[in-house]
């Protein structure tokens, strides 16, 4: 893994731990949903660095064998297509899933969680839309 | 289109680990091009075409030209 990303990982972790000692320090003077929001910050970011950190590490303790099959697996075409069509599927469920909160905030008819799902939905096949456009361009 | 992947393997006896490391994918790969499950890219065909030493069209063989 590059240098630099390994210094993103810790600093992951680092900025993961430092949400959780806030939280732990001035908890108790914080209002409810940032302490809320610290701790769940500070829990994705120390996961996410972490992951990363202990990748390389568990490459490091492989036979060269074993990291040459690892390292295979990870540019074999049908992994690729794999990886591409799992996305692609997830992409059309996440969409299905994104009309579920619009139509609840429609009967509700709470204008700023209306604003917020149509948005994500608007969003959501935004970037569909720019990134067949980028690959239009790259293929 | 079908394959004639798993018949020279074996005429040569070459297991499919020792294929897929050749031609630079996983047995898992292997395996699935054998049972007919996955269908290899040109440029993976021309690998294991190139491995036997035989054309594209000789390993690989579309459903009009099967016999």
């Amino acid at each position: 893994m590059k240098q630099w990303k390994i210094c993103l990982a810790a600093l992951a972790v680092a900025a993961g731990l430092g949400l959780f000692a806030a939280v732990i320090v001035w908890g108790d003077g914080m209002p409810g949903h940032m302490a809320g929001l610290c701790t769940g910050m500070g829990g994705a970011l120390l996961g996410a660095g972490s992951v990363k950190l202990l990748i390389p590490l568990l490459m490091r303790s492989m036979t060269p064998e074993e990291r040459q099959e690892v390292e295979r697996g990870e540019r074999d075409e049908r992994n690729v297509a794999i990886r591409e069509k799992a996305a692609y599927t997830s992409w059309y469920w996440t969409l299905g899933l994104l009309w579920i909160p619009f139509v609840v905030a429609l009967l509700q008819g709470s204008t700023l969680w209306l604003c917020l799902s149509s948005g994500a939905v608007v969003l959501h096949s935004l970037f569909y839309l720019v990134n067949l456009a980028r690959w239009a361009r790259r293929m | 289109m079908t394959n004639r992947i798993a018949e020279l393997r074996k005429q040569r006896q070459i297991s499919q680990a020792e294929l897929a490391q050749r031609v630079d994918v996983t047995r898992q790969t292997i395996i699935s091009l054998e049972n007919g499950r996955y269908n290899a890219s040109l440029l993976l065909a021309h690998k294991i075409a190139a491995f036997f030493g035989l054309t594209i069209e000789e390993v690989f063989l579309f459903e009009e030209d099967a016999p």
